[in-house]
């Protein structure tokens, strides 16, 4: 700040001092004035933080903590508890088939929905990034749109597209396709519905890493000769994954995790993990084995968040380490 | 200069965009046919589907229901959140990162299973208070949200202003209302936003704590879809949709482009 700036702000800030004497002060100034100056004691930050860590300690960590720990135990067929530690849970998991498949199918949506949502967040996160304002605004507003509708709307407007007497059918009727296959109830129903809804999860960090990337990079690179194509590929790519790997993560966690999604749209047929947690709870009222998965889900979620970002940005550091 | 989108660039953005926004339409022209089941292309013209969801007393107990929680949760959000804002932007604390870890962490792990979390803790402590129980899940995850944008407009804040503020004598009172609030008002406003909509439309969460007298829209939208066919779920999702349009305005109008940097 310089000191033009400093006595700018004091000449503005001595006018609102004068304007202030003659309005009376009311209680809520006054309120606000006992807590503001409580804010000079030695122990006034933990004071501030401790409600938010104590809500959390009770509301979170010991309920999630717990959860953990009933998942290492066991009970017997009447649903009494069974004393000791036991990976039961965990073995039945990994070694029933049926489970198993419910696994490998969740992590294969969850893979296949990042994959297609990258694939489609390039184009809208280079012009969002890249684009005139009005575009990149407009652009903007529409991805972020559907985030405010609710997730059992936006599932439900996609069972309207894909049902048999859908809009989707119809226009593919029209297209003079005669036997159009219905999707609803199927995987790739979920899919396109994990896609759409968790889109804006990888556009938004994408845009942010576009955007840093010099143009005068990319201006070299066309100077140089380089086509569209290749300028995308050779340096828009590598320089903006830092930002594909956040948002790439956060899709992945996210369709690991879908419940509502799944549900509307794949039918009995196709369930996730997160159908089987609530089938094992509220129907079998299993809680240790339901406890199980709930504790596999929140480690693929964190081996995601570590895989994906600690891999990348090593990647990153070596592609880029000439560049810098 | 716009050179740098090239045309067919244009081109496969405004399909995707079609793509995006078709979920959304759709629903709108489906609820105004005029036929006892969803068939595309819509068929004649009515609105009595909406008539007929505005009449429904279960779709309007769930309605205010969920408007009560979330302005609820919204309150209490702030409450927690804004000093614990302010703890963590104004001051040093040993200890900060795992703080902040604990803080945001309701945002890894999956609702679903602090749901469950939740609802087994609450079996165990033998509780029977539905409101409460949900009160207390949805603030968990809605308070991530306050302190991040609660904090961002605190670390914007121009210290320079205060002193300058304290050096011509204002007291403490003076500048907390005058100069400090009116910097940090847009943040608190857009975490309450925030937290207002979170809590409306979780589903992950009331799924497992609501009972029958507590039922929030998102789990009666969900039973809705399971067991009726008509145009009238049409209407409901279309009015939800209608509301998350003005929403989009009221933000745009009051944050512009911010929504997009507290989104990412």
């Amino acid at each position: 700040m310089s000191r033009a700036d400093i006595i700018d702000v004091t000449a503005s800030s001595s006018q609102g001092l004068r304007a202030e004497r003659e309005i009376p002060e009311g209680w809520i100034s006054r309120l606000a004035g006992k807590a503001w100056s409580l804010l000079s004691g030695r122990y006034t930050g933990y004071l501030l933080v401790a409600p938010t860590v104590l809500f959390l300690a009770a509301w979170f960590l010991w309920p999630v903590l717990t959860m953990v720990y009933l998942s290492l135990t066991a009970h017997s067929v009447d649903g009494v508890m069974v004393e000791g530690f036991t990976l039961e849970n965990y073995i039945r998991l990994f070694s029933s088939d049926l489970y198993f498949r419910i696994l490998m199918r969740t992590i294969r949506i969850a893979l296949m929905t990042s994959l297609f949502a990258a694939l489609f967040a390039y184009p809208l996160a280079i012009t969002i990034a890249r684009g005139g304002p009005t575009l990149a605004r407009l652009v903007t507003i529409t991805i972020l749109a559907p985030l405010l509708v609710n997730v059992v709307v936006r599932s439900y407007g996609w069972q309207t597209i894909l049902n048999k007497t859908g809009a989707l059918a119809w226009v593919l009727k029209l297209l003079g396709v005669s036997n159009p296959p219905v999707l609803l109830y199927t995987e790739w129903a979920v899919l396109i519905a994990c896609v759409h809804v968790y889109l804006p999860f990888v556009v938004m960090p994408l845009a942010g890493a576009i955007g840093r990337i010099d143009r005068t990079v990319e201006e070299a690179a066309r100077v140089a000769g380089a086509t569209r194509f290749s300028v995308f590929l050779r340096v828009i790519f590598p320089l903006s994954l830092p930002g594909l790997a956040v948002g790439v993560s956060l899709v992945f966690s996210l369709s690991a995790a879908a419940y509502v999604t799944p549900q509307i749209l794949g039918g009995n047929f196709s369930p996730l993990l997160g159908t089987l947690i609530e089938q094992q709870i509220l129907t079998l009222n299993d809680w240790p084995f339901g406890a199980a998965i709930s504790t596999l889900l929140i480690a693929m979620v964190l081996a995601s968040n570590l895989i994906f970002l600690k891999l990348v940005s090593r990647r990153f550091a070596r592609w880029t380490a000439g560049a810098r | 200069m716009n050179e740098t989108v090239s045309p067919l660039l244009k081109v496969v953005v405004g399909i995707i965009l079609l793509i995006v926004v078709a979920p959304l339409v759709v629903p709108l022209l489906m609820s105004i046919s005029d036929t006892p089941f969803i068939v595309f292309p819509p068929q004649g013209f009515t609105l009595k589907w909406y008539g007929a969801v505005l009449a429904n007393p279960e779709a309007r107990a769930s309605f205010l229901f969920s408007l009560e929680l979330a302005a609820i949760v919204t309150g209490v959000s702030l409450l927690l959140g804004v000093p614990c804002a302010a703890g963590l932007t104004r001051f040093k604390l040993p200890g900060q990162d795992a703080i902040l870890g604990l803080i945001l962490s309701p945002l890894i792990v999956p609702l679903i299973v602090t749901g469950v979390a939740l609802l087994q803790l609450f079996a165990m402590l033998g509780s029977r208070a539905t409101l409460l129980q949900l009160v207390i899940g949805h603030t968990v995850v809605c308070l991530p949200y306050v302190i991040r944008s609660v904090s961002a407009s605190l670390l914007l804040v121009n210290r320079n202003l205060e002193d300058a503020a304290s050096v011509l004598g204002a007291p403490p009172h003076i500048v907390a209302t005058r100069v400090i609030w009116p910097q940090v008002r847009p943040g608190i406003l857009a975490g309450g936003i925030f937290s207002f909509i979170v809590s409306f439309d979780d589903y992950p969460i009331s799924m497992w704590l609501a009972d029958g007298n507590h039922f929030p829209v998102p789990l009666y939208l969900y039973t809705v879809i399971e067991r009726s066919f008509d145009p009238s779920i049409a209407a409901i999702a279309s009015l939800m949709i209608f509301f998350a349009l003005l929403l989009v305005l009221v933000i745009e109008k009051v944050f512009g482009l911010s929504l997009a940097r507290l989104a990412s």
